[in-house]
């Protein structure tokens, strides 16, 4: 009589490798699939942020696809162009020597009155015949929310004083003279 | 038991309380310095003194968390060659990440009142700010993932794995000024380029910097003693455990 | 807030934090190793240790 299995049995330590290969497998197939998850949520979050504020010159020159769309717009506050009445704000920011004229209607925040602060703007586009410092201009932007962008220079007030002039070098391509502001 | 003599040398020594009396010392000065002799600065005023408490500790974070990279690698490697090898490197990863996940919380809550009186705003989810809370939130699960229910090596190695891929998001929270536009202000000081940062402010910052990393340095060694400690307590209640069922065993018998 | 209004707070909540954690890491190893009844050895052992000795 033929007493041979008609299967080969495995040993129980071979079973208990293959379970666990097929294990390390899985985590590793689950693994990779949170990784790139992570990674697509934290590339599409970064999209989002990437673009968090379009210069002066970048709103004016895209602003016939913007149209009436809101957006954030950043530039150094002209220090002379600076009005205030009843609640609204209107000033002039520039960047890359492309000025725009702001219409602003909510309280800026304490460091707004530094000159040439650089200041980040939510708002839109308005349609609108403009007289600024740039030149005459066909809108203006209307904004209701403005933050602060300071930078990363840090000066003793003991040793200097706020001054008028505008950053070294910020204004040397421009075709346009900056007058004093009014004291 | 013979563990317990091991692990009381393994407490507080002479060493670290010189180095705790140390942090305390340091500490009161950096805030006679960062509050008092430190100037204002022409734009922010007296805001600037943020910059004493936020910087250095989103500095110790990245310090803290590199060193948790760095001690997973070594476990990994370790353990691969036996299960109980490379422990020590397991407890201080675990130190050095809630040391830092601390350090990460105090650098965004006063990130939070500095951008407030600066920017005009606590919050904005700009890149740098989007990435800190992110590195926050990964650090958060590296140590919930460290108090899973499972085999000691087992869990230390998911863990392990974890620092590793958490500390990918390291450089990107400290470049993430550098790449893309953020409302946050370019890095305070870096590597071959001028600080733009004038004498006592400067010296402020490197001293608030020394201060601080002498008071992580302690807290590590600590929590790092403490998680020995934890191991002991854990080790010894499960030996009280089996020693208890043997008995019930024997006794039913 | 102020701007020294928010420098207090701010440092405030910095040092009281730190301060918290720190307490609460040496509270926990002594808590357990009273637990483990290593407490009174290791004040007395640590006295006459010099070294800075860890288990690595």
């Amino acid at each position: 009589m033929d007493l041979t299995p008609l299967h080969e049995v495995e040993a129980p330590s071979d079973l208990r490798r293959r379970v666990h290969r097929r294990r390390r497998w899985s985590v590793l197939v689950i693994s990779a699939v949170l990784i790139f998850a992570m990674a697509f949520i934290t590339a599409q979050g970064l999209r989002n942020a990437t673009l968090f504020f379009r210069n002066v010159d970048e709103a004016v020159e895209q602003r016939s696809e913007l149209g009436e769309r809101r957006f954030r717009i950043q530039g150094r506050v002209i220090p002379s162009s600076v009005k205030s009445e009843s609640g609204l704000t209107t000033f002039e920011i520039v960047h890359n020597c492309v000025v725009a004229s702001v219409l602003h209607s909510s309280d800026p925040p304490e460091l707004f009155s530094s000159p040439w602060i650089p200041v980040v703007l939510e708002g839109h586009w308005i349609a609108g015949e403009v007289m600024t410092l740039g030149g005459n201009d066909s809108h203006y932007f209307s904004s209701d929310r403005m933050l602060v962008k300071h930078t990363n220079e840090y000066a003793s007030a003991n040793e200097q004083r706020v001054t008028e002039e505008p950053p070294e070098g910020f204004l040397d391509q421009c075709s346009f003279e900056v007058p004093a502001a009014a004291s | 038991m013979p563990g317990a003599n091991s692990a009381a040398k393994m407490t507080a020594t002479p060493v670290t309380r010189v180095l705790g009396v140390s942090a305390l010392a340091a500490t009161a000065l950096m805030a006679v310095l960062g509050l008092i002799v430190s100037p204002p600065d022409v734009i922010q005023g007296e805001a600037v003194r943020m910059l004493y408490v936020h910087v250095p500790s989103i500095w110790i974070a990245y310090g803290s968390f590199a060193l948790t990279s760095t001690s997973s690698v070594l476990f990994l490697r370790r353990s691969r060659r036996r299960a109980d090898q490379g422990r020590h490197y397991d407890r201080l990863a675990g130190s050095a990440a809630e040391v830092g996940v601390v350090f990460t919380a105090i650098t965004l809550i006063t990130g939070m009142l500095w951008g407030k009186v600066t920017w005009g705003t606590y919050w904005q989810w700009d890149a740098r700010l989007t990435t800190t809370v992110l590195l926050f939130v990964t650090y958060l699960g590296y140590l919930a993932l460290r108090r899973l229910p499972a085999e000691p090596t087992v869990r230390s190695r998911r863990a392990a794995v974890m620092a590793l891929i958490s500390f990918v998001n390291v450089p990107i929270v400290h470049y993430s000024v550098d790449w893309w536009r953020t409302l946050h202000q370019k890095a305070s000081l870096s590597v071959g380029r001028r600080p733009e940062i004038t004498g006592e402010m400067y010296w402020t910052l490197l001293y608030s910097t020394l201060a601080v990393t002498i008071l992580a340095t302690w807290l590590i060694i600590h929590r790092y003693r403490v998680i020995r400690l934890e191991e002991l307590r854990d080790e010894e209640g499960l030996e009280a455990l089996i020693a208890s069922r043997l008995n019930k065993d024997v006794g039913s018998h | 807030m102020s701007e020294v209004a928010t420098v207090v707070v701010g440092w405030g909540i910095t040092f009281v934090a730190l301060a918290t954690y720190s307490t609460w890491v040496v509270l926990r190893g002594k808590g357990i190793g009273q637990e483990l009844g290593i407490g009174e050895i290791e004040q007395s052992d640590v006295e006459k240790d010099t070294s800075a000795t860890t288990d690595s």
